[in-house]
């Protein structure tokens, strides 16, 4: 036993510099991993922000329907857990035998980290069976907070962990300046590793994705127990609970970009190069894809709430403004999806006439795209709020001032838009990126300011009938299903952009890839992993989900129905 | 159920196929790895200017902004009427001949920027080998000027391609260092031996090698692990790489052979 481990230790420490994998290649057996691993990971870390937020809902609104919500969203999380573990530990497995001189060289550095790494998710697991197991010995009293402690404990360990990984990838993006090839990795400070010029912007960046993305599997789960409900109640409940996922999905999605835009100013910064090969170099078709990913977000998410707008009494008066609003969002897509500057050999360049389409190359550049997508935000802000108001009448003295004065917000959020979209092409690039803080500003302060009104407005509104939960056609839940495979499919393609922009580098300019494989691959073959990716993970949720339907069948339980949003039954 | 089932499995591999034919039907552009370039000692200017043109427009990556691009100065044709790179290259810096500013341009791009531009240009010497250098400057020169660039111009022995792994036929062992340290890191010594604390267990400790080594036994041991076998470890023969000798340099090599037996 001992000859065959020390054997092993030693045979993973040849001479050799990679490792075959068979049929696929080294390079897809790690990318299958860590992609896999990955969107479990974003599952297991999304899903009990929302847990920990729907039971602070109960707890502070004395309504048990949220507590038993988030109670079904965390026995979800026990299979989820274990699945995130064991690619994890294929992960590791492929990369110290696929590539072991480049683990090597990260271990030299980051092993103190990987062992806090490896305790952490020890404890995250426990406070999650704690936290799970708990539910209903602690559900009263001061037993109650302490059990939400729990939640709010299980979220800080999940967080730490992914920062910490974040570290290590961040790291192969953009190792501090004074680290060369010839640095002896072991003489690397772990915190000069750690604290490089993408890890923070990617930790901002992932957490708020890690929501959309939990927020989204969660509606799928709900769309599919809808399908398969039996009952009316059960139709109620998975309708309400795919509204929340859908909900707390695109509201963590509004914001979204502009994380994406300090990530993107931080790899500018860091290296020039680098931000250009990815969005003017080879990797210029990427944003293509992901403009059209994003459009078919914004659209089937509007699409949900304007159908969900059909099982509210007092919506009708909303319905003649949703084509409006298509129109908006269709245009911001086209403009969001008209390509920049895209790489071309000379004569491709001189056959355009330059290196921006003599038409079209208006409409490329960042003033025009950064105005397309705050319009696009605040048209899919103007839509929730619309579903929100549909079946209440403000009855407060002040509802039509009120209303006036959340129009001018629109009016003025989106002049704000237009006008430093417009003011943009006149002015250097290096004022114009400028001009993108102002756009954010003006759309973030419409929303937060609107919907400080909106909550003050509808203090004791006349309700216009209650919410038919559960009477929604099933194209609506089928919307649902696309909105998880696409944020799915996205987070895969920007996993693509983030770590194909170090090109033949292992760690960007320190350590290259000197494998057969170090060339980024083209588009179509990327895309074609990351569908792979998404099938496997989808169908390994399907079953987390069938096993968690086997544990425990959740139902509707009758009762202060006609009171807020919660569930009530469609007759 | 089974309807449901159908229709849920054909939305998502509906979607799926469709995002996967979208981005296979786009133009696909892989990023390239740049070759190796070995040139001899009689390498005339056509051959390098073929091999600069082949890395202008491919791993070089110096059409995603030169070219006809408007993010750099336009190297191909004419920019702003001083005719393409070839052309204007002696006269941009006083003083400079067009080899020598070309070639400051893609060691220190920062050392002068053209009037109107942002100061992105990467430091191409950290990406390319000398003789790639010098074949993109030859490159630009033909662009409507004189190419002057010779054999004599590239280093004799190529230098490393930067941050090139140990084993690479194209780079060199441990980026070239001659670091006794980054030579065990490199070659993986500390996974089976201990050196001073730190390492394996599973083939003998170093840190007091050269007690009981002579310079001339851990040279040949190197080079011929099997040349002779530690007592207690004789199950572990044949682990130890027998491929140092080719991996590393002479200097190298000496250079580990000289720390280890210093640790006595």
């Amino acid at each position: 036993m001992a000859d065959g481990f020390f054997f092993l230790q030693a045979a993973a420490d040849t001479a050799r510099a990679y490792g075959e994998f068979p049929v696929i290649g080294a390079r897809a057996a790690v990318w299958i991993a860590a992609e896999v691993h990955l969107m479990f990971a974003a599952f297991v870390l999304g899903v009990p922000m929302f847990a920990v937020v729907t039971e602070a809902i109960g707890i502070f609104g004395k309504d048990p329907r949220y507590d038993r919500l988030s109670k079904e969203f965390t026995r979800l999380l026990l299979v989820a857990y274990s699945a995130t573990a064991i690619w994890g530990a294929i992960l590791v497995f492929f990369l110290a035998t696929l590539y072991p001189r480049f683990w090597a060289y990260l271990t030299a550095i980051f092993h103190v980290s990987m062992w806090v790494y490896a305790g952490l998710f020890f404890f995250e697991s426990f406070t999650l069976y704690l936290y799970y197991y708990g539910w209903d010995r602690w559900k009263t009293g001061r037993a109650k907070w302490g059990h939400w402690g729990l939640g709010i404990l299980l979220n800080v360990w999940g967080t730490i962990v992914m920062l910490i990984a974040n570290a290590w990838l961040t790291y192969m993006m953009s190792p501090p300046r004074d680290i060369t090839p010839t640095t002896d990795p072991t003489s690397i400070k772990l915190w000069h590793a750690i604290a490089n010029a993408t890890w923070m912007p990617i930790n901002v960046h992932r957490l708020i994705a890690n929501v959309v993305f939990g927020g989204a599997i969660v509606g799928a789960y709900a769309s599919y127990r809808f399908l398969a409900a039996r009952t009316d109640e059960e139709r109620a409940h998975y309708d309400w609970m795919g509204y929340v996922g859908n909900f707390i999905a695109i509201s963590a999605l509004i914001v979204l970009p502009f994380a994406g835009y300090w990530l993107g100013r931080e790899i500018y910064q860091y290296d020039q190069s680098m931000g250009i090969t990815m969005m003017g170099g080879f990797m210029s078709w990427l944003w293509v894809i992901q403009a059209f990913l994003i459009a078919v977000l914004f659209l089937t998410g509007n699409y949900y709430l304007w159908i969900g707008m059909g099982r509210i009494p007092g919506a009708e008066r909303f319905r003649p403004y949703t084509k409006w609003l298509l129109v908006v969002l269709v245009l911001g897509a086209l403009v969001w999806g008209t390509p920049h500057t895209m790489i071309a050999d000379s004569q491709e360049l001189a056959a355009m006439g330059g290196s921006h389409h003599p038409v079209l190359g208006a409409l490329g550049v960042m003033s025009a795209k950064n105005t397309a997508v705050n319009l696009m935000i605040l048209t899919t802000f103007l839509s929730f709020l619309m579903y929100r108001r549909a079946n209440k009448r403000p009855v407060v003295p002040w509802a039509r001032t009120g209303t006036l004065v959340q129009a001018a917000m629109f009016a003025l959020a989106a002049v704000v838009v237009l006008f430093f979209g417009i003011r943009g092409y006149f002015v250097e690039a290096i004022v114009r990126i400028g001009f993108s803080v102002y756009q954010v500003g003006a759309v973030l302060s419409c929303i937060l300011f609107v919907t400080i009104i909106d909550i003050l407005m509808a203090r004791g509104a006349q309700s216009l009938g209650t919410i038919q939960w559960g009477k929604m056609p099933a194209r609506s839940q089928y919307a649902l299903f696309v909105l998880a495979v696409t944020f799915t499919w996205l987070m895969g393609l920007m996993g693509f952009a983030r770590s194909g922009i170090r090109m033949h580098w292992h760690v960007w300019q320190v350590v290259q890839d000197t494998s057969k494989y170090a060339a980024t691959p083209a588009l179509g073959y990327a895309s074609r992993m990351i569908s792979l990716c998404v099938l496997i993970f989808l169908s390994l949720v399907a079953f987390v989900f069938w096993l968690g339907g086997l544990a425990e069948k959740s139902t509707y339980v009758p009762g202060r129905s006609g009171e807020g949003d919660a569930p009530h039954v469609g007759h | 159920m089974w309807v449901t089932n159908l229709k849920v499995v054909g939305i998502v591999l509906g979607t799926l196929a469709l995002y996967t034919l979208i981005a296979n039907k786009i133009p696909q552009v892989q990023s390239e790895v740049p070759q190796t370039l070995t040139l001899g000692a009689d390498v005339t200017p056509e051959q390098l200017v073929a091999a600069g043109e082949k890395l202008f427009n491919g791993a070089g990556g110096c059409t995603t902004c030169h070219g006809l691009g408007t993010r750099a100065p336009n190297l191909l044709t004419d920019e702003k009427g001083a005719g393409p790179i070839g052309a204007r290259c002696g006269k941009r810096e006083p003083g400079k001949t067009c080899k020598e500013y070309l070639f400051e341009s893609l060691d220190q791009p920062a050392a002068y920027i053209v009037p109107g531009y942002q100061p992105i240009m990467p430091v191409m010497t950290k990406q390319l080998s000398p003789a790639q250098i010098w074949a993109l400057i030859a490159f630009l020169e033909s662009q409507g000027g004189t190419v002057d660039v010779t054999a004599s111009d590239i280093p004799q022995e190529s230098q490393p391609t930067p941050g090139a792994s140990p084993g690479n036929p194209g780079g060199s062992f441990a980026g070239g260092s001659t670091d006794p340290m980054a030579l065990v890191t490199a070659a993986g010594c500390l996974g089976c031996h201990k050196l001073n604390g730190t390492g394996g267990v599973i083939a003998p400790d170093l840190t007091h090698v050269g007690a009981r080594r002579t310079a001339d036994s851990i040279r040949r041991k190197l080079l011929d692990p099997a040349s002779s076998i530690a007592t207690g470890y004789e199950k572990m023969a044949g682990i130890m790489p027998k491929t140092f000798g080719t991996m590393m340099s002479a200097a190298q090599l000496e250079a580990l052979v000289q720390f280890l037996a210093s640790h006595k």
